[in-house]
């Protein structure tokens, strides 16, 4: 059969396109991935000061909480009908923030979309912190917060059970069910690293402690074999886990009769706004990491175009549901939702709702464009747009809703006082001061799962057939791949 | 007490021709080593396929029975009674029933993991070398003293860069 001859092409060479695979052209061995990876551990001055910042305002926030428990509840800004404030608002935003992670590392694992290899593990780290920052909300909201566990079934001496056909009581299942699981999953996933930074390691007494934290691993065949089928079931159930938990968290809103909220689009609705909204967190903390560890050839701008092209769709899934709910409240007839809906845009809360169409909507549509998907600096800025239009975007479902009910004598504002942002801060110094003490001392590149993207050495070289894309940039290190 | 011969190779095709050789010859029990799982070493190793399912099935399936145990036996203890409806809903348990299947079933699959891989492993046993976390692929072949000779011989032509006898 005659070869085909592939054209010549002229002028400059095109940019890769990214597609569900991954390749990483500038790493050659294993022992290359060890030593780039492990290199990021060493902590810095700038660590340590953005460690000093989060636990500053980790500090802030818990002083606040304690002022707010001696003081009652009263100080957060409360006032009948507006019961749910700033606390549902910021809870159910990180959980939202805690759904890419799982997304990233068990939907996309089980696609086989191999540009998740390299920033699965922060995503999943940021699950896990994000999860833990979102279970602190209900608690603090409860106002009398020693009372938590009574949420929780076991045998009591009130002979009382918590009513299981509740949505509150679902969302305590469903929230400490996906804690437990994307924590098994991320310290399973970090196992065989551990055995990596345990053989390395000099000092005794880290040594130690990496050898207890990786059982023992031995990088045996037998258990790489029970390994990857135990990943890939895990996957297999955090795959609906990851649907449910964000549909039981807006089943907390559907299953209400608020205008805007009884409504049968808010599972999809709020499962792709988390999708959305935790894939503009990933770009919040791998963009800097990639520069700032000068990793570009790991993170490379394909697996940010593709990454991209997952926000872009979830933007465009989130941004259809806002346009549904609009007319479905116009074609449903219903005067109180029309008179919410027109409230909501035009009214008293029109600042909240245009911050939320216009950084949800209206800027993700620029990822049409291939050079701003591959422009890092864009899409650092456009992921802090996403996160204040998400926070938004669950603030004009929460409270409007709630000040504009069926009776007009009802109607009221809101007001978050300094209380409210002072526990808001709080929680995103929580939030990283966990992620920032997770990179400093486990590897936030997935050690294991690169080293299966890189070619083995080999005695006998294998000759395989160029593929389509390859001789774009053949020779251009790293970061364009 | 294991006794073996253990050689380190740094290509993956000469450690899968080393672990089929040592097979095909029967010299005694081999384990292959590897920085990152490959399938060629699944092939030359021929082992069966991983029994951490079986944990899943039963685990998930245990979960989701107890997930709606739970619910209708204290739904039937202290009765919520709302006129015109079922004390028992299967509806709203079935959600809870899905939790505890996925969490019953996800532990069960890291206990199966553990129970298969023998992990928490308290030593490192013999066998071992650092380099196999690293970039280097180990072959241990446990075997009789009076085959260690032919064990060493099949890892050195194989192209093994260090072969040592160990236990």
């Amino acid at each position: 059969m005659a070869a085909i001859a592939r054209p010549e092409r002229d002028g400059p060479r095109r940019p890769n396109i990214a597609s569900a695979g991954v390749q990483l052209p500038a790493v050659k061995t294993y022992e290359q991935v060890d030593e780039e990876i492990i290199a990021t551990l060493g902590p810095t001055k700038k660590w340590f000061a953005a460690l000093a910042l989060a636990i500053t305002c980790l500090l802030v926030g818990i002083t606040t909480w304690m002022y707010q428990i001696h003081e009652g509840m009263g100080v957060a800004g409360y006032s009948p009908p507006v019961m749910w404030g700033v606390y549902i608002v910021t809870f159910v935003f990180w959980i939202g923030i805690g759904h890419a992670g799982t997304l990233i590392s068990a939907i996309l694992y089980l696609f086989r979309a191999g540009f998740r290899t390299t920033i699965y593990r922060a995503a999943e780290a940021m699950t896990v912190f994000a999860v833990m920052t979102a279970g602190l909300f209900p608690i603090i909201h409860i106002g009398r917060p020693w009372k938590f566990f009574w949420l929780i079934p076991y045998p009591n001496w009130r002979l009382l059970w918590p009513n299981f056909k509740s949505p509150l009581v679902w969302d305590v299942f469903a929230i400490s069910t996906y804690l437990t699981i994307s924590t098994t999953f991320l310290f399973i996933g970090l196992i065989p690293d551990i055995a990596v930074l345990r053989d390395r390691e000099k000092n005794p007494t880290r040594k130690m402690i990496l050898s207890m934290l990786s059982f023992g691993w031995r990088n045996s065949e037998a258990e790489w074999r029970h390994f990857v089928r135990a990943y890939l079931f895990l996957a297999a159930f955090s795959t609906p886990l990851v649907l449910s938990v964000h549909s039981v968290v807006s089943f907390d809103f559907a299953m209400g009769l608020a205008p805007g909220w009884h409504t049968t689009i808010f599972p999809p609705y709020f499962v792709a706004g988390a999708i959305f909204s935790g894939f503009a967190m990933v770009w919040t903390i791998i963009i800097p990491i990639r520069k700032w560890w000068k990793l570009e050839h790991y993170v490379t701008l394909n697996v940010l175009d593709a990454s991209a092209k997952m926000v872009l769709f979830t933007s465009l899934v989130v941004g259809c549901a806002y346009l549904v709910e609009f007319f479905i409240s116009w074609y449903g007839g219903v005067p109180a939702e029309q008179d919410y809906f027109w409230n909501r845009v035009f009214g008293q809360w029109w600042w909240a709702a245009w911050i939320m169409l216009t950084c949800n909507m209206i800027l993700p549509l620029s990822l049409f464009s291939q050079k701003l998907r591959r422009n890092p600096v864009w899409l650092f800025i456009l992921s802090i747009f996403i996160n204040i239009g998400m926070w938004f975007e669950r603030f004009v479902i929460v409270v409007p809703s709630l000040s504009h009910e069926y009776e007009p004598w009802q109607w009221t504002g809101y007001k978050p006082t300094w209380v409210d942002l002072a526990i808001l801060i709080g929680s995103f110094g929580w939030f990283f001061m966990w992620f920032l003490l997770f990179v400093k001392q486990l590897p936030v590149f997935a050690l294991s799962e690169i080293k299966e993207i890189v070619q083995p050495r080999l005695k006998r070289a294998h000759h395989h057939p160029p593929e389509p894309n390859d001789d774009y940039e053949p020779s251009t290190p790293g970061a364009h791949a | 007490m294991n006794i073996g011969m253990l050689g380190a190779f740094r290509e993956l095709d000469s450690t899968c021709e080393a672990i089929e050789d040592l097979k095909r010859q029967k010299i005694g029990h081999v384990t292959c080593f590897t920085p990152t799982p490959r399938h060629e070493i699944d092939h030359a190793m021929k082992s069966p396929p991983s029994s951490v399912r079986k944990y899943t099935l039963i685990g998930a399936f245990s979960g989701a029975v107890f997930g709606y145990w739970i619910a209708i036996w204290t739904s039937e203890y202290w009765p919520l009674v709302v006129g015109g409806k079922a004390i028992s809903t299967w509806v709203p348990f079935t959600i809870f029933s899905f939790e505890m299947m996925v969490l019953v079933g996800g532990l069960s699959t890291v206990a199966g993991l553990f129970i298969n891989a023998r992990i928490p492993r308290l030593t490192m046993t013999v066998g071992y070398d650092p380099r196999f976390s690293h970039g280097d692929f180990g072959v241990w072949v446990e075997c009789a003293p009076d085959k260690l000779k032919a064990a060493e011989a099949i890892l050195r032509q194989h192209g093994a860069v260090e072969v040592r006898g160990e236990g």
